[in-house]
């Protein structure tokens, strides 16, 4: 499991690679809340971007959750892009699919974060 | 420090100068450290002197002083070789040793005039051979001191640490106990099940509950998560949709009605995916809904193999006010019912490999026309076989029903 945090204008964007289990989860979680809150200013929107994530467990999941839950809590708009067919088939057996945006790829993720008015 | 301190140093016997002698020059007091430098600089000292007298037309003054500074060099050297030979306990012994030897040689170059003694005199360096011997027997006991302390902290460590384990193999005890360990025999129905937790706490269960209408509640969930954390919330659960189901003929509604409980008592943001059916035994019939669950799968006595729709509910405990819609499903005679959790499709095998759904509908079609228990042991020891010596990293949770006990 490996994780990268990119700093766009519109939004961060964590991307999300390998295998995210349960031993991968605590790290993962880290490296999210660092994007949510560790370069000063809070961006406008949060995207994980899971066009290399491989496998995601339970466990996997709830970090998510999470994610999307501090997004919430910090007034950012948040989505998950990419996901492969077999974390899009998780991601839809446990409902996520119905409570967070998810999205095919990053370009129309990017293209759907709110504009705030000039 | 009073533990003993390891030394090659004999306890010096015999009379006082003797005594004074191994004092000086064996063991670890502080003279002797202090003795032990001085001889070490002044070996220094005296290979410098050689590199020196090397250069030629050196003047006059700078002639004398080397001759002045190895004549201190070597006295000193003879002082400390004669009170080796005194310290010694067998002195033949010490004078013919590796190290009796180079203290000789160090020495002998002044007294054989006449030659060039200078590349003999370098020689010396032998002896500084000694000084490190002593500085290292010094630094082992300081390893050996600090290894020993670092075992008694590890020994307290591990003593705690298997306390924790106790108390966690008894709280993992009771969690398995208080699963139904029988399927409530009712009409044509019978059924097994069984839940091979991973090494840690888990979050895996099923339970059977008798309804106050006659209808038997089926359920099969999985708490995200491990560790005590989860085993608190599948108690939590568990105990929620019990109550729950007790007062709800509808699945869904049941399920709603947990997930709305749940979303107050979830203070570490877990979630617990949820099967849950309402078996009617008389007419067959099987009311369910899914919370985020592994659909379950109906085996039929033509061979064939299905996944019960509807599938696709949120998780429980993560958002209020969710519907769970009902379905049903029509199960004859000889159909086999097993429910799983994902400790059994995603078990992997040390290439990687999940164990999968595929596999899993063949082991029901291989041995789906034996008793539930067996169906439950073999599909049990496929998923071992697979995975290996890969370490179970999830719980191992299945159910199977079967209509017609024979």
């Amino acid at each position: 499991m490996k994780a990268r945090v990119e700093v766009l204008d519109l939004a961060t964007v964590v991307i999300a690679e390998g295998r995210l289990d349960f031993s991968a989860a605590a790290g993962f979680q880290a490296e999210v809340e660092q994007a949510l809150g560790g370069s000063g200013k809070a961006p406008a929107a949060l995207i994980i971007d899971c066009a290399g994530l491989e496998y995601v467990s339970s466990a996997g999941l709830r970090v998510f959750l999470l994610a999307a839950r501090s997004a919430q809590r910090a007034g950012m708009w948040f989505a998950v892009c990419g996901l492969r067919q077999v974390v899009r088939e998780v991601f839809s057996l446990s409902g996520f699919s119905q409570v967070m945006n998810v999205l095919p790829d990053r370009a129309s993720a990017l293209a759907q974060v709110p504009r705030k008015p000039a | 420090m009073s533990t003993p301190v390891e030394s090659s140093a004999q306890p010096p016997e015999g009379g006082g100068i003797k005594k004074l002698a191994a004092g000086l020059v064996q063991g670890e007091s502080p003279y002797a450290r202090r003795f032990d430098n001085f001889i070490l600089v002044l070996i220094i000292v005296s290979l410098f002197s050689v590199g020196l007298e090397a250069i030629p037309h050196l003047p006059a003054w700078a002639v004398t002083a080397l001759k002045f500074e190895e004549l201190v060099v070597v006295a000193a050297f003879a002082l400390e070789y004669l009170l080796r030979i005194i310290a010694a306990d067998n002195k033949l012994a010490f004078i013919f040793s590796f190290y009796g030897l180079v203290d000789l040689l160090a020495i002998a170059p002044y007294f054989l005039t006449g030659l060039d003694t200078r590349f003999l005199r370098v020689l010396r360096i032998l002896r500084v051979l000694r000084i490190l011997k002593v500085q290292r027997r010094v630094l082992e006991n300081t390893v050996a001191e600090r290894t020993r302390e670092l075992a008694h902290r590890n020994a307290a460590l591990e003593h705690a640490q298997a306390q924790i384990k106790n108390e966690l193999d008894v709280a993992r005890a009771l969690q398995i106990a208080i699963l139904p360990s029988a399927f409530p025999a009712r009409g044509g129905f019978s059924g097994s099940a069984r839940m091979t937790p991973a090494t840690t706490m888990g979050g895996d269960f099923y339970d059977f509950i008798e309804l106050p209408d006659g209808r038997i509640g089926i359920v099969m969930a999985d708490v995200s998560g491990k560790g005590v954390p989860a085993a608190f919330f599948m108690a939590v659960s568990r105990t929620s949709l019990r109550e729950q189901a007790a007062h709800h003929h509808s699945p869904g509604a049941c399920l709603a009605r947990t997930n709305d409980l749940l979303c107050t008592q979830n203070p570490m943001e877990l979630f617990v995916t949820v099967f849950y059916g309402i078996l009617d035994h008389e007419r067959g019939v099987l009311s369910y809904a899914n919370g985020g669950h592994n659909p379950p799968l109906v085996a039929r006595a033509d061979g064939s193999v299905e996944a019960l729709d509807g599938q696709g509910g949120l998780v429980l405990g993560v958002m209020p006010g969710m519907s769970y819609p009902d379905h049903t499903v029509q199960l004859q005679p000889d159909d086999r019912l097993v429910l799983y959790t994902d400790g059994v499709t995603e078990a992997f095998n040390s290439a990687d490999e999940a164990y999968g759904v595929d596999r899993l509908i063949s082991e029901i079609r291989a041995h789906g026309a034996g008793s539930p228990e067996a169906l439950v042991e073999k599909i049990h020891s496929s998923v071992n076989d697979f995975a290996g010596i890969a370490p179970q990293s999830d719980d191992i949770t299945l159910t199977a029903l079967k209509w017609g006990s024979k």
